[in-house]
């Protein structure tokens, strides 16, 4: 074993480049043409979305009777794939706002793209509360508190209107957390596009950014500010989301612990999709010294952390359902582990709680095929998971004359696909259009960004414009 | 700051500078002009005659100015009047006009109610027809009437479909060649009319085939009919019958006046395989009088029920003591029995003495592995009650059984129960095995000239050994009269159309003494004629009319029953009344019953030996002989005992089907003799081992859409050699791979169910979802429920309910689980047919259930049945969670949908602990059957005064809140307070047996408010806090050991 200098940072980014070189890096596979490989991704991302459309339009057209709900189970892969989306969502602003209060500057290189998939996630799971309601024509103006004057008002006490505000704050503020991040680095666009276009539209988008001094300090303190607010939403969103069962009284749902316990497990599903896709993207891009091996295992030590906090709270659960003495929560419990759906429950358990643990090992966690299969069967695993909480549930509730056993259709699955194929169509087409790393942010974690007694910088090999900010 | 308040008085100052400069009085203006010619004649004109011509209106626009005021108004005003026309979906849809002369006693929104008559096999029931803007919309019994009082079956309450079936026949049609073209009455009526005459002068017998006549009318036309035509036979046959009881009581007592059993008396009632809750016949005047000998306010006179049965019954189920036994052996139960009581000391001759005295009771009972308890509570109550108890066998048995069955109600003095005020009439017998045997060799040797089939489906029904098909081949002409296309219709040369009983006149008499009127509610939707209508025409020369049935039934009853009726007005009023009553009770002698005649008991012998499986015919529940195959709404009723729906099945005991290897939805091929039938499975709890039961009337193969194909027609098993046509011995069953999946509306389940760590096994029982005590328990400690019920406390005050507060309790001593209920609520509330594959997923959308639970073990089950609806709850949860506030709590306590404010979320459906919320996963209207519902026709059934409910949004009971309403609007223009007892919800008007209450709760005098404080209610999952609002007594089990479910508690 090789003696490991700890006084030593370890450097956030490899590779020597200079900073025009990183620039270059990261948008000029941006102006290149897209290539085969990218243009084959695209081609399967849409065609699954187009299933989804087509699932969708077939619902519109007929109802929701083409899908498997039935009278116990009246929510299935709908309210399935909302949960599951809106966790994805999570790890974005996490890695961009939490992190970045903590100060944690590994998180530079990751945290453009991750908050775009929270964005896309967000985006993605929001489709679904509107299309699982009966009539979405009206669904999409009664959710909303408008005057009107029937003098109908929304319910103030439902937890589905509690979500539409927690989503869609949640989205309003990732949103513009977001784009005050990408000023700059429009501004960086548009002074090296050639493209009068692309120069028009990056001079509106960059607000005319012109990397002064002044700019980058009301930048700072905007984004600190944004920051601070994202932070709170990050454990609100997922709350909310868990009250929409835990105010129930439905045995299963009924449940004090899934705040907590939603909002662990949509970190621990959030990273494990941002590892996934980031894996991909490093690869494609050949910035694999721009988001290091180091940022991975840090991820992956997330994933494990919160995978193991998941699992805890299954455990927990298991044990209040016999701790309190009550034969419905006994029964439901033992149900999910042995009943009809004990198929979907041993999935979950070994995905989320299972998988996780060879991450334990150094080896393991920095070896990139597995972590990348890893952090599919925590997808899995936490797709599944609301899958258990929501069906299983619901199928089998107080009274034993009305259980059923719930089937998902040909469109169920066709919804799913579509969700997939919209979320990855947008990252993709972010991905080719817009810069996938935060390239202000990564110079200033790149070597000789900051002040050195050495003398030397390497900042005159940049002409264009200024260095990162001082982080 | 100076100069700014200067200026504004400046601009203030200037108007009243100029207006004192221009006069020494402050004059006021309106415009220059004005002021400059206010003196002038023509604006002293204009100010008098501010409207005058011109002005307001006769302008013309083409005159004005391009920049007028007006113009522009008139051509936005056009526009937007244009777009707003061409914004609408307004399509026309005809014209509405209002009535120029309005009907007499026609209102619009107000329903009239019309008496009139339901009869069906044996069945001759009033009705009570509601209608509305001349629709009949529901019907009701007629509480008139001495036999249903008040009350019908689930049967007639969804016969109503019927009248607005889009698949009724609407034209009469001939047969040319291979296809029936349409024709007209004219036409079909002469030619079948000069067969007529043909066939009767040249000696060619004319048959008639119909079924139970019970019209007196009615026959005096068919008396008519021979009598013009004397070839004429009339030959009426049922699928099920009574013949074989017939046969029995006409060999023990002589005559064949089957005697009404007064069930309310008996204390003890031996059902031997007769479901006589359900379908054993006269089901709604027993269940009436069985549970109103089930009050839990006068045990005294609570009754006791043993069933000894092979398949298990919706009276098996309702059984307090419930034993299982192969239907070949019901004949030496019965005399081990008759032994039994008679070496406990009670009479009979010595021939029947020494006749059964080899049969035991013990090693019977040893030996068939019932209960010994059991049988010898039984014995000891047969004889502690004689007199008062009863022994009632099905109608399948045969006839030694009833012989047997017979001679022990009468040595132990049962006939007291026998009913002195009526006994059954019927008008001709109901054809035996012989004499459609002897029938169809008449036709097959080419001596019948034409049969007339008047509503009557033989080829169908009949057994197939008799090959009526092929016989209808020398037939030279076949004309049937019919509702429907039916199996038979296509074999005919003629096929014309029938007036549905809403569309006729008829009257009935199924009892000495009763007399039933029928009246058209409706005039025929189509051009369709009422059989009796059309052989009136062909008996006389007379051109049929409207009125002909009517003026004949009139003068009928003139010349017959108001002769014998005896009153002192006119016939007029007399025909009126009767009219309007719909029933006519006079005076007739019953025939006494006479002593028995045991000598066919001594002679008699079990005609049945145990020979392989034991393959049980069995009457459907709900759609009768077949009749009623398309009725959506019958077809989708859940079977009372094994909730499935849509489907008819082999129902087999739990070990039968692990012999065979063969689960629930799996199928099984029946074969008996050389005849073959797959089917496909149910593991039915308590059946008796070695049987197979199946009801008949599916597999209806020429019918409406609907009904096509629905289930396996199990005729053909039907045998005309058997002692008993329906019990037949020696049948063969083995495995058929693959499944069958039918639609069920509970979960199938094993009943048993623990595996590992999961029990299921009466998780009813610990939940306290179904709570149950015995007699004796109840009455040694009438607390014995109510000390389960834990007061919950709640975290928020409740909410305070000052005015009315609509409350619901269930009686389920009384409950028999008959679904008449959920009929009655489908058709008040415009519930959809959504089909097998709906169903199947778990979609049917039916407010008020039966939820039917098995605890004990798979072989001695223990049934209990409980309707559940919507509970209205104070706390409801489904209120909290909806988003758009579209399910809410009225000051009257009633948890209330809107409709068009939902968006269907379904997340009250997921909380509602009760599971009664129902969702329109679809259209249901339009996706039965690729727009059933919106066929003109089935549009004319909905309740208008119940919204139909749209794709997407959810529904549930409403407690009939449109019943309350009207109630609501009675009080208000009377000016007096809303009385709870007012109000009847469709289930509780429907209910045979009494079992709903409703009312006002806060009315502390009413029925209601005391069952809720009765010591026997409880609230179904009371512990949530939820604090529901349909109170449910708890049953009592009539069992003399510690209750069946006391292990549980």
């Amino acid at each position: 074993m090789s003696t490991i200098d700890y006084s030593v940072e370890e450097r956030l980014v490899h590779g020597d480049r200079s900073l025009k070189q990183i620039d270059d890096a990261i948008v000029n596979p941006l102006d290149a043409k897209p290539n085969i490989k990218y243009i084959l991704a695209l081609g399967l991302t849409v065609t699954m979305l187009m299933i989804g459309a087509a699932s969708l339009g077939w619902t519109f057209y007929k109802g929701i009777g083409v899908w498997g709900n039935n009278n116990p189970v009246g929510w299935a892969f709908d309210i399935v794939n909302f949960v599951f989306w809106i966790g994805i969502g999570h790890a974005g602003t996490l890695i961009s706002a939490i992190l970045f209060l903590f100060r944690q500057r590994w998180r530079n290189g990751i945290a453009r793209f991750a908050e775009a998939m929270t964005i896309f996630a967000v985006m993605t799971a929001l489709i679904f509360p509107i299309i699982h309601t009966g009539r979405p024509w009206v669904a999409a103006v009664y959710l909303l508190p408008y005057p009107n004057q029937h003098s109908v008002w929304v319910n103030f006490i439902s937890p589905l209107l509690w979500d539409v505000f927690a989503v869609s704050t949640y989205f309003t503020v990732s949103f513009i957390f977001w784009y005050i991040g990408l000023i700059p680095d429009f501004a960086t666009m548009r002074d090296r596009t050639t493209s009068k276009i692309k120069k028009v539209i990056f001079s509106v988008l960059s607000l005319g950014w012109r990397f002064s001094n002044r700019h980058w300090q009301h930048y700072e303190m905007l984004y600190l500010i944004l920051a601070g607010l994202s932070t709170p939403l990050v454990l609100s969103v997922h709350t909310v989301v868990s009250f929409d069962f835990a105010v129930s009284v439905i045995p299963g749902w009924h449940t004090t612990i899934f705040p907590p316990y939603f909002v662990a497990g949509a970190i621990f599903s959030g990273f494990a999709m941002v590892q996934n896709a980031l894996i991909v993207i490093r690869k494609i891009f050949e910035i694999e010294d721009l988001i290091p091996l180091k940022t991975l295992e840090t991820m992956n030590k997330i994933i494990l952390v919160t995978g193991t906090m998941v699992g805890y709270a299954y455990g927990m659960e298991f044990f209040i359902a016999w701790y309190s003495g009550n034969q419905l929560e006994t029964f439901t419990f033992i149900n999910r582990a042995f009943g009809p759906y004990a198929w979907a429950y041993w999935i979950m358990v070994s995905c989320n709680v299972l998988s996780p643990q060879f991450f334990w090992f150094k080896k393991l966690r920095t070896s990139i095929p597995f972590m990348f299969v890893i952090a599919v069967f925590v997808n899995v695993g936490m797709w599944f998971e609301r899958f258990v909480i929501i069906v299983t549930s619901l199928s089998r509730d107080y009274l034993p004359s009305s259980w059923a056993y719930y089937r998902p259709t040909m469109f169920d699955f066709g919804l799913l696909i579509g969700s997939f194929g919209l979320f990855f169509t947008l990252v993709l087409l972010f991905a080719k259009n817009l810069p996938a790393i935060s390239i202000a942010e990564i110079k200033s974690v790149s070597e000789g960004a900051q002040p050195s007694h050495h003398g030397e910088s390497n900042h005159s090999a940049n002409g264009t414009h200024g260095d990162g900010h001082n982080g | 700051m100076s100069t700014k308040q200067d200026n504004i008085k400046k601009t203030i100052e200037l108007p009243v500078m100029k207006s004192g400069t221009s006069s020494s009085k402050n004059k006021f203006w309106k415009s220059l002009n004005f002021m400059e010619n206010s003196n002038s004649k023509e604006v002293k004109k204009a100010i008098n005659n501010e409207f005058s011509d011109g002005v307001t209106d006769d302008f013309n626009i083409d005159e004005l100015e391009p920049s007028s005021r007006r113009k522009f108004l008139a051509l936005m005003s056009a526009s937007s009047a244009f777009a707003a026309v061409a914004c609408t979906d307004y399509r026309d849809k005809g014209e509405i006009i209002p009535y120029n002369n309005k009907p007499e006693g026609v209102f619009p929104g107000i329903a009239n109610y019309y008496a009139s008559t339901y009869t069906e096999n044996g069945r001759g029931w009033g009705l009570l027809v509601k209608t509305r803007e001349g629709r009949p919309i529901k019907l009701e019994g007629n509480p008139d009437h001495p036999i249903n009082q008040g009350k019908l079956n689930a049967v007639a309450q969804s016969s109503i479909l019927g009248l607005y079936d889009p698949t009724r026949l609407q034209s009469p049609m001939k047969k040319s060649g291979e296809k029936f073209v349409k024709s007209n009455w004219d036409t079909v009526d002469s030619e079948i009319k000069s067969d007529l005459s043909s066939a009767s002068s040249a000696g060619k017998e004319i048959v008639l085939l119909t079924n139970t006549l019970f019209s007196p009318t009615f026959s005096s036309v068919l008396n008519d009919f021979k009598t013009k035509y004397p070839t004429t036979k009339i030959v009426s046959y049922e699928l099920f019958n009574e013949n074989n009881k017939l046969e029995a009581w006409k060999s023990c007592y002589g005559n064949e006046n089957l005697p009404i059993i007064n069930l309310d008396k008996a204390k003890v009632i031996l059902s031997l395989d007769c479901d006589f809750l359900a379908t054993d016949g006269d089901e709604v005047e027993n269940a009436r009088m069985y549970a109103s000998a089930k009050d839990v306010n006068n045990l005294e006179s609570y009754s006791r029920l043993y069933s000894i049965e092979a398949a298990m019954s919706l009276t098996g189920q309702n059984a307090d003591y419930r034993m299982r036994l192969t239907p070949e052996l019901q004949y030496d139960l019965v005399l081990s029995l008759i032994n039994a009581v008679i070496k406990k000391g009670i009479n009979a001759d010595s021939s029947v003495a020494s006749k059964v005295s080899g049969y035991n009771l013990e090693k019977f009972v040893s030996e068939n592995g019932l209960s010994e308890i059991a049988t010898n509570q039984l014995v000891a109550d047969l004889i502690h009650h004689k007199g008062s108890s009863i022994v009632l066998a099905g109608q399948t048995l045969t006839t030694e059984v009833h012989i047997a069955v017979n001679l022990l109600n009468d040595i132990l003095g049962n006939s007291a129960l026998y009913s002195k005020e009526n006994s059954r009439v019927s008008y001709n017998s109901i054809a035996n095995n012989n004499d459609l045997k002897s029938l169809v060799s008449m036709m097959n040797s080419g001596k019948v000239g034409v049969l007339l089939n008047l509503d009557t489906n033989p080829v169908y029904h009949f057994a197939k050994e008799l090959n009526f098909e092929n016989a209808l081949k020398n037939v030279n002409t076949v004309v049937s009269i019919s509702e429907f296309e039916n199996e038979t219709t296509k074999l005919s040369s003629y096929i014309l159309p029938a007036n549905n009983n809403l569309e006729s006149w008829s009257d009935a008499k199924v009892r000495t003494g009763i007399f039933s009127l029928g009246q058209p509610i409706i005039a025929p939707l189509y051009d369709t004629r009422q059989k009796e209508s059309i052989l009136l025409t062909y008996i006389s020369n007379e051109k049929y009319t409207n009125e002909i049935y009517h003026t004949y039934l009139m003068s009928h009853w003139e010349t017959k029953v108001y002769a014998s009726a005896n009153v002192a007005s006119d016939f007029k009023t007399f025909w009126l009344s009767c009219l309007h009553d719909g029933v006519l009770k006079t005076k007739e002698a019953v025939t006494s019953l006479g002593k028995l005649n045991s000598s066919s008991f001594v002679s008699s012998k079990n005609t049945l030996s145990k020979n392989g499986f034991t393959l049980i015919l069995k009457p459907s529940h709900f759609i009768g002989d077949g009749r009623y195959a398309n009725n959506g709404w019958l077809q989708e009723l859940p079977h009372p005992v094994s909730k499935i729906t849509w489907d008819n099945y082999a129902a087999l005991a739990p070990k039968t089907a692990k012999k065979l290897g063969v689960d629930t939805f799996g199928q099984i091929e029946v074969s008996l003799g050389d005849k073959k039938v797959t089917l496909p499975v149910i593991i039915q709890p308590g059946n008796a081992e070695d049987t197979i039961s199946v009801e008949l009337g599916y597999g209806r193969t020429v019918v409406g859409e609907v009904g096509t194909n629905v289930g396996v027609n199990v005729n053909i098993f039907l045998s005309s050699n058997s002692s008993s046509n329906w019990i037949l011995i020696g049948a063969n069953a083995k495995l058929v791979e693959g499944a069958y999946k039918m639609a069920s509306v509970q979960e199938h389940h094993a009943l048993d169910e623990k595996s590992g760590m999961l029990d299921i096994k009466d998780l009813h029982l610990k939940r306290e979802i179904i709570q149950e005590s015995s007699v004796v328990e109840y009455k040694a400690n009438p607390n014995v429920i109510r000390h389960h019920q834990s007061e919950v406390t709640s975290i928020t005050s409740a909410v305070a309910y000052p005015g009315v507060k609509w409350a619901m309790a269930i009686d389920m001593n009384k409950c028999t689980g008959c679904a008449t209920c959920t009929a009655s609520c489908n058709v008040e509330n415009n519930i959809p047919v959504v089909g097998k594959d709906q169903v199947s997923r778990g979609r049917e959308m039916s407010w008020i259930r039966i939820d039917r639970y098995y605890a004990g073990t798979p072989e001695e089950p223990i049934a209990s049945n409980q309707p559940i609806l919507c509970q209205h709850c104070d706390n409801a949860p489904c209120e909290n969670v909806c988003p758009v506030v579209a399910t809410t709590h009225s000051a009257d306590g009633l948890n209330q949908m809107a409709y068009n404010r939902c968006v269907g979320t379904r997340y009250c459906a997921n909380n509602c602990p009760y599971k009664v919320r129902r969702y329109n996963f679809y259209d249901f209207r339009d996706n039965l059957l690729d727009g059933y519902y919106y066929k003109e026709s089935v549009n004319l059934i909905h309740n208008p005064e119940v919204t139909v409910r749209s794709r997407g949004v959810m529904e549930k009971c409403t407690f009939c809140i449109q019943r309350i309403s009207e109630e609501r609007q009675h009080a208000r223009e009377q000016g007096r307070a809303i009385k709870g007892s007012n109000v009847i919800t469709a289930c509780q008007e429907a209910c045979p047996t009494s079992a709903i209450y409703f009312g006002d709760a806060n009315d502390k005098d009413s029925v209601i408010a005391k069952l809720r404080e009765h010591d026997l209610g409880y609230h179904v999952l009371a512990e949530i806090n939820v604090k529901p609002n349909v109170t449910y007594l708890a049953k009592l089990r009539n069992v003399q050991t510690e209750g069946a479910h006391s292990e549980h508690h």
